[in-house]
């Protein structure tokens, strides 16, 4: 594994775990019986691992470069948030079985708030927000927008926590830090992404229709231009136009095509509401928008041009893919696997049978299935010396959950496969 | 991650749930739970001898002298978070050393100053 791909991997898992141990370590106790030892330790662990997620929670170019990727991030911020909760709910109990070994009422007696002082009552609001956001994070059914609400009761229950640690402890130096370190992690996410301060000004200039369901638009920096590299995602808040009223919140878009006076063409597909109405857009819309994100294809672009590849792309999963091809000349032995519904729904389809007759070394195959997933046994079949390619996948998740174990059976390298599974909730 | 969040929350509240019934169900030995009332606290500040503090030294009967004030802790011994043989020795003692060297060599936290300043009765001549 290459240094690039551990700071992928490990750089947002260890420097949560980093901020956890510190504290832990600072707050260790001493001499103290067994369950409250416990109880201290799963405190400044769960709190830790809080701050320590909303961190994880910053939409920051370059922070998202050093901690290996906003999809790495991503996933951390998951696992961190679910290992501080159950740390959380371990506090109170093991509290409780301190009291336990003196007697049973003693051990009620910690838990129940009003037996105890206010602070007591700040611990028990910070852990029922975090319970109750927590479920509402696991309701992805619910719309986007009153999920992301809900969300929110997270940070709060955070707030909370810290109000409790202070309310108990005073201003000790480390809770003063993560105090400020929650509150720019916030801040940064509320003030600079959520309401667009470090965004930059662009505007739509063209939009195309490519396919049923699917648009290109063509945006124009309005002031300096960010610097793009194919396979990577912006986040993107439209306006509103003449007759177009955009949604006005942040939504990932994959760059299709990189200008050389710093433009970018996004594809845009009607997967939800939002982007359903964005089929709508039209040109002179002003928007927002943050990035780049995301590493996918950066070791297509950098590894050895003698390494043939293969690329699979399902539905709007073609764009990164549009970006890269655009961007260079194939200048290796290049296999895509173009996976649709149907003709009609197939954006750039023109462009790439183009392409394909013209560049040696491109090399096209497509695939219509109507219902269901394709037969990848007989589509990778196709690919002489499949185990000698490095292949990079993008596309909807039962594609990708098909594709992978055949992979691996075909005999593909792990290190050999590229994919990102993004997911913003 | 929605099981493992699922089957914790259950547990958690099935415990709490469980120290109920514990507490309203089994019967030990008439647990009186301490509403910790202040020492008496003398309306003027009086002057103590070390000496005098030091006949304070026992666990039914604890004075402590921390940063030039004395403190009648006996109430509180049992609900000292920290085991007893830590906090015992320095009944009767000139205790700032202890009281600023909690844990890791760090002080006492404000809260706890301020539940200290209920126990005062009077300062270190």
């Amino acid at each position: 594994m290459t240094a690039h791909l551990y700071l992928r991997h490990f750089a947002a898992p260890f420097a949560a775990l980093m901020l956890t141990l510190a504290v832990v370590w600072w707050a260790f106790p001493e001499q103290m019986p067994f369950w409250r030892s416990l109880a201290i330790v799963t405190a400044w662990g769960g709190s830790g691992l809080l701050v320590a997620n909303l961190v994880l929670m910053v939409r920051e170019p370059h922070i998202a470069r050093l901690l290996g990727g906003l999809e790495s991030m991503y996933r951390w911020h998951h696992r961190s948030g679910m290992i501080a909760y159950l740390l959380l709910l371990c506090h109170p109990l093991a509290l409780a079985l301190n009291g336990w070994v003196e007697a049973p009422q003693l051990a009620w007696q910690t838990l129940v708030p009003q037996a105890q002082s206010w602070p007591l009552w700040l611990g028990w609001i910070a852990l029922i927000l975090l319970m109750l956001g927590l479920a509402t994070t696991f309701a992805v059914r619910l719309p986007y927008r009153r999920w992301r609400a809900f969300h929110f009761a997270l940070s709060l229950g955070v707030l909370f926590a810290l109000a409790h640690v202070y309310a108990l402890l005073g201003g000790a130096n480390t809770l003063l830090l993560l105090i400020v370190v929650t509150g720019v992690a916030l801040g940064w996410r509320f003030i600079a992404s959520d309401l667009g301060m470090a965004s930059h000004p662009y505007r739509v200039t063209q939009v195309v229709h490519q396919a049923g369901d699917m648009i290109e638009a063509l945006l124009t920096p309005c002031a300096s231009a960010i610097t793009v590299a194919p396979g990577q995602f912006v986040l993107v808040a439209f306006g509103d136009g003449h007759a177009y009223h955009g949604c006005g919140e942040y939504h990932p878009f994959t760059v299709s095509s990189i200008e050389a006076d710093g433009a970018l063409r996004v594809g845009i597909k009607a997967l939800g509401a939002c982007s359903q109405r964005l089929q709508h857009l039209e040109p002179e819309v002003l928007l927002r928008l943050q990035g780049p994100f995301g590493t996918f294809l950066s070791e297509s672009l950098t590894g050895s041009p003698f390494v043939p590849q293969l690329w699979i792309a399902g539905g709007v999963g073609i764009t990164p893919f549009m970006a890269a091809l655009r961007a260079h000349a194939c200048n290796r032995p290049t296999t895509l696997i173009y996976l649709f519904r149907k003709e009609a729904d197939a954006a750039f389809l023109d462009e790439l049978t183009a392409l394909a007759t013209t560049a040696p070394q491109f090399e096209l195959l497509t695939d219509a299935s109507d219902q269901g997933l394709p037969d990848f046994p007989e589509l990778l079949g196709k690919i002489d010396q499949i185990t000698a390619h490095e292949v990079f996948i993008c596309g909807p998740l039962p594609m990708v959950e098909a594709v992978l174990p055949l992979l691996r059976e075909m005999g593909v390298a792990k290190e050999s496969i590229h994919f990102e599974r993004f997911d913003f909730r | 991650m929605l099981k493992l969040f699922i089957i914790s929350t259950v547990i958690f509240w099935l415990a709490v749930a469980g120290f109920w019934l514990a507490a309203v169900f089994i019967t030990t030995q008439p647990v009186t739970v301490v509403v910790v009332e202040p020492a008496v606290v003398k309306p003027a500040v009086k002057g103590y001898l070390l000496a005098e503090v030091a006949g304070h030294a026992r666990q039914d009967d604890c004075w402590m002298a921390i940063e030039g004030s004395v403190y009648d802790i006996t109430t509180y011994l049992p609900d000292h978070p920290s085991a007893p043989e830590l906090i015992l020795p320095w009944c009767g003692k000139e205790a700032t050393q202890a009281w600023r060297t909690k844990n890791k060599g760090r002080r006492h936290s404000s809260r706890a100053n301020q539940l200290l300043e209920k126990y005062r009765i009077g300062q270190l001549r």
